[in-house]
């Protein structure tokens, strides 16, 4: 908290800018990156490549949209990756218990929420450390779906449950618009709630919101759960896309996310974001991703180049901040 | 002897330890063995490193995540000048020279450029996990032969591990530091606000850059004494586990996270909660699908106890 | 800054490996999607599928072959866009070492469509063009059997450490030791225990059950790479230990020759990268392999442990390499795969 006070700029007006300019620079960094891999591979620019670059990047997406709502709270959602498998899990072992497509998304849904509140509890209710408590449900949910699978793969034929994750029209997903449209809803959330308006002052500062009565415990369970459900949602995508749910579905993804929420500009530390920025990270991460596997880069030096542009961003971007301070 | 306050506030995980034990010990009397009590002192021993470095820099309110790839990069670091020379001398040296250079480069992101924490150290993560690969031609493993290695990795002192003699005098050491000495207090007052330290007229850049070089450092004997116990390095060796269950030990003690509260003890009895979750999982032959269940569903309960147990002082602070 | 540089190195990176994107007869363009990089047998395999395409692209005058690896790092959704990205290159053979093969069933078809010849790599595949197995089940018994054969017929107790959980690979080995092992009733297996692959997690366990079983007489593992700690191990604390391996590591396979490891499996990812190359090198020259092909894995002894084992009733229709032998063929692919093996 106090060194929360000590990084984020007091003025709000300085704020918006320093914002706008860092979307500007991600903004050309994209530019570059696709300039760039464009050159090294005709095949970057092809309509198929734009689809699967798209389709890769729906559940980092969703995943990341639900940690900034987090990130801006100053927690943080280790447990996202697992989740996905766990709800994956529920949902499709639903599915073949009833039959039913809706009743197999609402069970994966639900698994998601379920796990965010126990995170929301512990963190928002306890007061516990979100590092901590998502760490404990990151193997605890990866535990649970190996149990629900018993570590092994199902099939899924149902054409209704497949077809958000799998079915395209052309070389656009369906998930594409999808995503666009969860993105409008949060938007909405985020900027024109009361709900919205109480994650920035649970992350500006969560005492002076728990005086001014904005409940913050009761924020923070939430933006936990709201979380869950996009593990959920992503669980459902990411059954389609493989036609079958997976035990190990989801790994690393936490580390994806949370690396393009802070290539996007939200503060670490709470209060300070947008859901633009984030897009942006997710963007500019998939890209890179992307070349650096049409380029068949060496996985060591794929990992080498994903924290020097990751330090390179946020060194940058400081530098200009703090130029433009002066 | 740690006075009685500060065991008071400790307790609550060494209740839980110990619980823990007496619940292992009923499922399997093997566990509380002096051989079972052996083993798991020689298997903390690298978390524990990494939980010590973790501390400092937990509590001056940043965190260190390329400790755990960085024990791994400075493994190789080892490996591959043993390769070349033959000499374990020189291999020592350039991990150390390397582990301080790392801290270095990250205490002066953070304290110079006011880079958050968290960020400059994921990206450090990356990058050692990358250069780890880079640097020994095409990944393959390297062996560590020789007396040196055989010392640190199963070396015994009157029945107990050189490397868990030299853990606990570490943790001694940083016990007198962080009680009794400035430089402790620095790190605490820095944790609790760094405004009013800098106000103090503490060099709050000084002692930053000294917590990071210190908590790299600490991955270096990490990445020592993993690789004398293996026998070999190689670039897969899974850093991020080793960080993951360093920054458990240290939170499970008590330590806040957001920085300027914690105590060494409490760090120390976290660790051993560490160790016999870990060696329970194998030694009471867990079936392998419900080990990740096992182990989130005990530190849930750890942590809700834990709050349990402070609750009642918690309400009568406010 | 940092940036720019890293940058403009992926560029010269890139130029220099992007490959050939259409096929057509004067040219071969090879891809090879491993679920990892790191562990000992995967580097073997990688580096060992990297010389074969360089030996091959020289011996063969009239075509270009060219050939390139990529690592899935455990993660599934990341294989999946590998793959997606690698048919939209159309390369003209794909080898796909599946995290799970029920993931990829719908990316078989659209690589068939693409005209790619799609190659399972371990876990056959109905609908791939070839799957290249293991044998996992008859290896694994072999090594049970072999254990058997040298344990001298007193009680003898040993320890299993397996794969990961769900691992088709690690369950098949799993199987084959058993089996191996119920024929004969003097071995008793006193633990199992997945390692996940992972080495750190191997000498932890192994540690375990050194202090646990303080009576063990073997560990078997399902790869080679449990083997590097728990030797080190053994040695260290001074326990007498014996030691059944899988996989043909060459470090493993040196400490056969009067060391503690009494038998190995010989797959040798060197030997497996080879053989990729050799395959596909086949098969565009119009051969058509068999659809289940079965990569030759003999098991390894030492000579005299292998009199002893056939004395103690041991098949004598298993195939069995000696040490120099198996460790000829470890480290030089060529001679079982090279481009003489072909011409």
């Amino acid at each position: 908290m106090t060194t929360a006070t000590a990084t984020t700029p007091s003025r709000p007006g300085f704020k918006l800018d320093s914002l706008t300019q860092r979307y500007l620079f991600l903004i050309l960094l994209i530019v570059i990156a696709s300039v760039g891999f464009g050159i090294a591979n005709e095949n970057f620019y092809s309509l198929a490549n734009i689809g699967i670059l798209l389709r890769s990047i729906a559940v980092p997406f969703l995943l990341s949209m639900g940690m900034t709502f987090i990130m801006l709270t100053g927690g943080i959602d280790l447990s996202v990756g697992s989740n996905v498998a766990f709800s994956g899990g529920v949902g499709v072992v639903a599915l073949t218990a009833t039959g039913s497509a809706p009743i197999g998304f609402a069970a994966a849904v639900a698994a998601g929420m379920a796990i965010g509140a126990i995170n929301g509890v512990f963190i928002g209710r306890l007061r516990l450390s979100a590092f901590m408590v998502t760490l404990a449900t990151y193997a605890l949910a990866r535990g649970m779906a190996l149990v629900i699978y018993n570590a092994d793969s199902i099939n899924v034929s149902d054409a209704a449950f497949l077809w958000l994750g799998g079915v395209s029209w052309g070389n656009m997903p369906v998930v594409i618009p999808f995503v666009a449209l969860v993105f409008v809803a949060l938007s909405v959330l985020l900027y024109k709630s009361t709900f919205g308006r109480d994650v920035y002052a649970a992350g500006s500062n969560i005492n002076t919101a728990f005086v001014l009565g904005r409940r913050p415990e009761r924020t923070l369970v939430w933006v936990y759960v709201l979380s869950g459900a996009l593990a959920g949602l992503s669980a459902i995508i990411t059954v389609g896309r493989v036609s079958s749910g997976q035990p190990w579905a989801g790994l690393y993804l936490e580390f994806d996310a949370i690396t393009a929420v802070i290539l996007g500009g939200t503060s670490l530390f709470g209060g300070r974001g947008r859901l633009l920025g984030t897009i942006l990270g997710v963007l500019l991460y998939g890209i890179i991703i992307n070349g650096l596997v049409l380029t068949g880069t060496n996985p060591y030096l794929q990992s080498l180049i994903k924290g020097m542009i990751l330090l390179g961003v946020v060194l940058l971007d400081t530098l200009v901040q703090r130029r433009n301070a002066q | 002897m740690p006075n009685f306050g500060r065991l008071l506030r400790e307790k609550n995980i060494i209740f839980v330890t110990l619980a823990l034990c007496v619940l292992f010990y009923l499922i399997s009397p093997r566990f509380l063995s002096l051989d079972n009590m052996s083993a798991i002192s020689r298997q903390i021993v690298p978390i524990g490193l990494i939980a010590l470095g973790q501390y400092f820099v937990v509590v001056s309110g940043n965190i260190d995540l390329s400790m755990g790839m960085g024990s791994v990069l400075f493994a190789i670091v080892l490996g591959v000048f043993f390769g070349l020379t033959g000499g374990v001398a020189l291999g020592i040296v350039a991990v150390i020279v390397c582990s301080l250079a790392l801290g270095f480069f990250n205490g002066v992101l953070v304290a110079k450029l006011k880079l958050p924490a968290f960020i400059v150290t994921l990206a450090m993560l990356f990058s050692a996990q990358g250069l780890s690969g880079l640097i020994i031609p095409r990944g393959q493993q390297i062996f560590l032969m020789g007396d040196f290695f055989r010392f640190i990795g199963a070396g015994k002192f009157m029945g107990l591990y050189w490397s868990f003699l030299f853990l606990v005098a570490l943790f001694v050491l940083a016990y007198v530091v962080y009680n009794h000495t400035r430089w402790g207090a620095y790190v605490i007052a820095i944790g609790n606000s760094e405004e009013n330290a800098r106000l103090a007229g503490i060099d709050v850049d000084r002692v930053k850059i000294g917590v990071f070089m210190f908590s790299a450092l600490c991955s270096g004997l990490a990445g020592i004494v993993l690789s004398s116990r293996m026998g070999f390095v190689q670039p897969g060796l899974d850093g991020n586990g080793l960080l993951l269950d360093g920054i458990a030990a240290i939170i499970i003690g008590g330590t806040l996270i957001l920085g300027g509260r914690g105590t060494i003890g409490g760090a120390f009895w976290g660790l051993l909660f560490i160790g016999v979750i870990n060696n329970a999982l194998n030694l009471l032959n867990v079936e392998d699908v419900w080990h990740q269940v096992f182990k989130g569903a005990v530190i849930l309960a750890a942590l809700g106890a834990n709050w349990l147990l402070w609750q009642s002082r918690q309400v009568e602070a406010h | 800054m940092t940036f720019k540089r890293t940058f403009a190195s992926t560029l010269a990176l890139a130029t220099g490996l992007a490959g050939g994107a259409l096929a057509d007869e004067g040219k071969l363009d090879i891809v090879f999607i491993n679920d990892g990089h790191v562990a000992p047998y995967h580097v073997a395999w990688l580096s060992g599928f990297e010389d074969a395409i360089e030996a091959y692209d020289d011996a063969f005058e009239d075509i270009e072959i060219t050939g390139r690896w990529l690592s899935a790092e455990g993660s599934l959704e990341k294989m999946i866009q590998q793959t997606e990205v690698t048919i939209n290159e159309k390369p003209d053979v794909m080898f796909v070492n599946a995290i799970n093969v029920d993931a990829f069933e719908p990316l078989v078809a659209k690589a068939q469509e693409a005209g790619i010849t799609w190659i399972a790599v371990h876990s056959p595949m109905e609908s791939a063009d070839y799957s290249f197995t293991l044998g996992d089940v008859a290896n694994g018994t072999n090594q049970g059997m072999a254990m058997c054969a040298l344990s001298g017929g007193e009680a003898y107790k040993v320890a299993v450490m397996l794969g990961q959980a769900g691992n088709p690979s690690g369950e098949a080995r799993r199987e084959g030791i058993m089996k191996g092992i119920a024929s004969c009733d003097n071995v008793e297996v006193v633990a199992e225990q997945p390692a996940d692959w992972d080495t750190v997690k191997a000498q932890s366990i192994a540690e375990n059950w050194m202090t646990q079983y303080p009576d063990l007489d073997a560990i078997s593992g399902v790869t080679d790479a449990y083997m590097y700690p728990s030797i080190a191990i053994a040695t260290n604390s001074g326990k007498d230990l014996e030691f059944f391996g899988y996989d043909g590591d060459i470090p493993i396979l040196q400490q056969m020759q009067d060391g503690p490891v009494k038998a190995d499996i010989l797959l040798s990812g060197t030997r497996e990268g080879w053989n990729f190359v050799q395959m596909a090198y086949r098969i565009h020259k119009g051969e058509t392999p068999d659809k289940v092909y079965d990569f030759f894995t003999p098991l390894v002894m030492s000579e005299e442990n292998h009199k002893l084992a056939l004395a103690n009733g041991f098949p004598e229709d298993v195939q069995v390499y000696y040490v120099d032998q198996a460790l000829d063929v470890a480290a030089k692919g060529y001679l079982e795969f090279g481009p003489d093996s072909v011409k």
